[in-house]
């Protein structure tokens, strides 16, 4: 990660503002090797406890994924990194710095892309950018040119003059995406930044996230969607209810806690559990030859997981001792079984 | 067998109200409008309080002031008799009824018609289910009629108990003032409703529509004290109708038949009228109709869309243009360009030039002042820009229709005012007018003040959450609250030079006094500001802003604004002393006279301190809220 785009350099001084108030300093970075560090990191609101003491590290250049069902506390790790909420207890670092003693400072670094969008709706698309830009004090002239490029990156420049209101709800999204971007962050963090857009929306959106992390941007992004942690996190931590669960890459993570392949079968509502028990012993049994590999059996309100290494000759097996599911599906694992394991609740509800 | 298969387990199909739909959907479609008026009330039981007070304080309030207050000035220069009523008091008593109940109106139809809509989408949740577009529409108006009634209930019986009426028949008023309401809310209402969004229509409609037709309807002073043109505003109003309704069944106000007959019919046919086109846009706007190609305000979002562009445009053509000069101009910072370190890859900035540093304080504070106010402030001046300017400029009506209202309708039963009487020295007398004109400066200061800061600040602070996402760039706390102040100081400098504009048109006040009258405008609209600024950052929802006016509407009323307060016994001048809108009043008048002393500096100290805890509260709880 290069960081010679926040040093002072002549350049940055010749166009910096010259009418600031009192005593300007520039950001003095020491090149830290964690882009953001949190150890017992805990965050309550009276007696409830959101985030409960817990560490990670985020590497530069990174792409990092805090995966959870809601209420899991990502959203508020979130808004600590961004230092716009106080901790309870422990310690956070975001680019060496602690975000609630230099909390203009820190946000400076960082681009936030929040859950909901909360765009402008009184300023036009391309006023959008720019006066968010002059948030971070940033001089008018630079944006006008920067702005341009936002909107090709985001493909609005057709829409530039358009207001907020007028723009699809993917445009909206790669908009809130622009806009974070003015301030060329070196940390980019995004609350589930997909959700609510439909599947062509999503994919264009996760080719722009491409782009920014093959330029060493840093990525942090919260989300319940499985794929889209498979498709755009190197490293992630599962967490819930406050804590972390696991901890790895997503496909380290379904190596260790999972099986290669899944078995899905319906018997029906009021079937299931007993089905599971009858399974898991028909199973076990034929898995002393080890052509299965089963690992055990999760039942789900209308549904049961048959984890085994081949899946196939799982359902080979059910079909031969007699029984007949209503329907009956292969596939390989994910992190949603990962999930289910690790907490015994579906992750998205 | 088959029949189970229906059944879902756990629920006694015969025993669930839900069970038969043909019966459910036909009861629905008889009282669906009770539903939905049932589900208004229930939403407004959550302020319930708030408007029991109001209709309890709000008519003690306008007879302590107008009716006792006033009522000494006016003293027997009004021959009320005439009218049929014992006493000036007596005489605004309905009328005051019926003009509370039109400003509520203004309220009740806007708002909660643009939350359905618009903001929280509760129409389209009630469309769901089997109620009708027009059921909606009624709904809403049934409930809100139901407010009006117990308001009018309560408010004609504190009449009562100060001997403010003089016929049982004023147990009707109830009627006339709920139907003055209605005649003026469901214009409104089916106005609103055709909006895709609100850019200050609601300001509009409340100075351009409530505000002149509360003035020019004869509800202070009989409509024939005005000029013969302005008594036109008071017969297209609905609210003179309601005036004279209320008269006559109060205290017999003696009246032809016929004209009664025509409030009548004038009042109904408003208010049907209005109910029918407000059902049917409801029926268009929730679709059950057809558009016929049309959507209201379409024409007028593609012209502003229009000149935006236009503008716009024409921005990023003076960029280019100082981009090229530039680039031609500055060879030196080629130069530095090429020897700076070598920059990373960034997505598409490779044309771009380095990103300038970004620049801000450090030091004291620096976690809560990030120094770069300007950006605040300028992104609210875009706004304006972005909006209609007749909204901006419509702020300056405001004094001006008072100035005109209180000016020409009373002077003739207010021959003069006695300098003594009003505290200031020199004797003599001064005219009734050129005595308010100083006290509705400082009025239109607070008021502009207090709606930039509360209003303004609450949609940005909970509807469209601005202030959450100017939190998340390196703004800190003090300069989204300084940078809002400023603004709202922006738009009240620019009110007051308008109306001192007015004042010296009109000689009221002289050049000289008109400078300093600026500057002191501007220091009571910062001390409103900031206050306004702070109570409004503890607030939750939209109804508890109607708190905020049960204070601004007594303070505006007993302020010495419109009469001294010599006219009360001493205990009463001492609370009203308290009160910041006196000192301004005051301040503004010492201003306006000449007559500077001690009480000067302590008008200004008062302001001084009220700016200090204003500003501190705000920026405590914009550090609450968004530092949480």
């Amino acid at each position: 990660m290069n960081l010679s785009f926040i040093l002072p350099d002549d350049t940055g001084a010749n166009i910096a503002p010259k009418d600031e108030p009192s005593a300007p300093s520039t950001l003095h970075l020491m090149p830290v090797e964690h882009a953001i560090r949190a150890t017992g990191l805990t965050k309550r609101y009276g007696d409830f406890t959101a985030v409960d003491g817990i560490d990670f590290t985020v590497n530069r250049g990174e792409s990092f994924g805090l995966l959870g069902p809601n209420g899991a506390g990502k959203s508020t790790t979130m808004r600590m990194i961004a230092a716009v909420a106080a901790r309870s207890g422990g310690t956070m670092e975001v680019a060496g710095l602690d975000p609630e003693q230099n909390g203009p400072e820190v946000r400076a670094l960082l681009g936030v892309i929040p859950q909901q969008d909360n765009l402008d709706e009184e300023l036009s698309v391309r006023e959008n950018i720019i006066m968010y830009g002059r948030y971070f004090g940033l001089p008018r002239r630079w944006l006008n040119t920067k702005t341009e490029e936002l909107l090709e990156f985001a493909q609005l420049t057709h829409k530039a003059t358009s207001r907020v209101e007028d723009l699809s709800g993917g445009m909206k999204r790669r908009l809130t995406i622009a806009r974070a971007l003015v301030n060329e962050p070196e940390i980019l963090l995004l609350d589930e930044p997909t959700t609510g857009l439909d599947p062509q929306a999503r994919h264009i959106l996760w080719d722009r996230l491409f782009r920014l992390r093959e330029a060493g941007t840093t990525l942090v992004l919260t989300t319940h969607h499985m794929d889209e942690a498979e498709q755009l996190c190197e490293r992630l931590i599962v967490v819930d209810q406050g804590r972390i669960m696991a901890e790895g890459s997503p496909a380290a993570l379904i190596r260790e806690h999972s099986t290669r392949e899944v078995l899905e079968l319906r018997f029906g509502l009021d079937r299931n559990q007993e089905q599971a028990e009858q399974l898991s012993t028909l199973l076990d049994a034929a898995d002393a030859s080890g052509s299965i590999g089963f690992s055990h059996v999760e039942v789900l309100p209308d549904r049961l997981l048959v984890y085994a290494a081949s899946a196939e000759s799982a359902l080979e097996r059910i079909h031969a001792a007699g029984l007949r599911p209503i329907t009956s599906l292969v596939r390989r694992s994910s992190l949603e079984d990962v999930f289910l394991r690790l907490t015994g609740r579906s992750l998205v509800d | 067998m088959t029949d189970q298969l229906h059944v879902r387990p756990g629920i006694e199909t015969s025993t669930s109200p839900a069970a038969d739909k043909h019966a459910l959907a036909g009861r629905v479609r008889r009282v669906g409008a009770l539903h939905q008026a049932e589900r208004t009330l229930r939403s407004m039981r959550a302020y319930g309080a708030v408007i029991l007070f109001s209709s309890v304080s709000q008519p003690i309030m306008y007879i302590l002031a107008m009716g006792l207050g006033l009522g000494v000035l006016v003293g027997d220069g009004g021959d009320f008799a005439q009218y049929g009523a014992s006493s000036y008091l007596m005489y605004i008593g309905p009328a005051i009824l019926a003009s509370t109940v039109a400003m509520s109106a203004g309220i009740e139809f806007t708002f909660p018609v643009m939350e359905g809509f618009k903001w929280r989408r509760l129409y389209y949740g009630a469309q769901a289910s089997p109620l009708s577009p027009g059921q909606i529409a009624s709904g809403h108006i049934l409930a809100v009629s139901v407010r009006f009634a117990v308001h009018a209930a309560i408010f004609t019986v504190v009449l009562a108990l100060f001997g403010a009426v003089s016929s049982p028949w004023a147990v009707l008023q109830i009627g006339s003032a709920l139907l003055g309401g209605l005649a003026i809310g469901l214009p409104i209402m089916a106005y609103v409703s055709t909006l895709r969004d609100e850019k200050g229509q609601m300001s509009l409609i409340q100075r351009f529509v409530i505000m002149p037709l509360f003035l020019f309807s004869g509800t202070f002073y009989p409509l024939t004290n005005l000029p013969g043109f302005l008594q036109v505003i008071g017969w297209f109003s609905p609210i003179w109708h309601a005036n004279e309704l209320g008269r006559v069944l109060a205290f017999s106000q003696p009246t032809p038949a016929w004209m009664i007959l025509v409030h009548v019919l004038y009042l109904l046919g408003i208010t049907a009228g209005g109910w029918l086109i407000t059902v049917r846009i409801f029926s268009r706007r929730l679709g059950l109709e057809e558009w016929r190609g049309r959507t209201p305000g379409a024409k007028a979002d593609a012209r502003r869309q229009t000149r935006m562009a236009a503008r716009d445009g024409a921005d990023v053509e003076r960029s280019a243009a100082e981009r090229s000069s530039a680039d031609r101009s500055a060879p030196e910072r080629g130069a530095s360009d090429r020897s700076a370190p070598e920059r990373g890859e960034r997505p598409a900035s490779d044309s771009a030039a380095t990103l300038p540093r970004i620049v801000f304080r450090r030091g004291f504070a620096a976690n809560y002042y990030s120094g770069n106010i300007r950006a605040v402030f300028g992104r609210g001046l875009t706004a304006i820009r972005n909006n209609r300017g007749v909204i901006f400029l419509s702020g300056l009506l405001e004094p001006v229709l008072f100035l005109t209202s209180f000016g020409l309708g009373i002077s003739p039963m207010i021959a003069s005012v006695d300098a003594e009487q009003v505290g200031l020295g020199g004797g003599g007398t001064i005219s009734y007018a050129a005595f308010i004109a100083p006290a509705l400066l400082a009025v239109s200061a607070m008021n502009g003040a207090i709606f930039d800061s509360t209003w303004n600040v609450f949609f940005k602070l909970k509807i469209t959450k601005l202030y959450r996402t100017m939190m998340s760039t390196s703004l800190g706390p003090v300069d989204v609250a300084v940078g809002e102040i400023a603004l709202a100081l922006f738009r009240g400098g620019i009110y007051a030079l308008g109306f001192l504009g007015v004042l010296m048109i009109g000689g009221l006040v002289d050049p000289l006094a008109a400078v300093l009258m600026f500057f002191a405008a501007l220091f009571i609209a910062l001390g409103f500001a900031s206050v306004g600024m702070a109570v409004t950052s503890f607030l939750s929802r939209f109804q508890q802003m109607d708190w905020m006016m049960m204070v601004l509407i007594p303070m505006f009323l007993f302020s010495a604004t419109l009469f001294p307060i010599s006219v009360y016994p001493a205990g009463v001048q001492v609370v009203i002393q308290a009160l910041p809108l006196w000192h301004g009043v005051e301040l503004m008048r010492d201003i306006a006279f000449w007559d500077f002393g001690a009480l000067t500096l302590v008008h200004i100290g008062y302001y001084l301190v009220m700016t200090v805890i204003g500003l501190s509260v705000t920026t405590y709880r914009m550090k609450k809220l968004f530092l949480r």
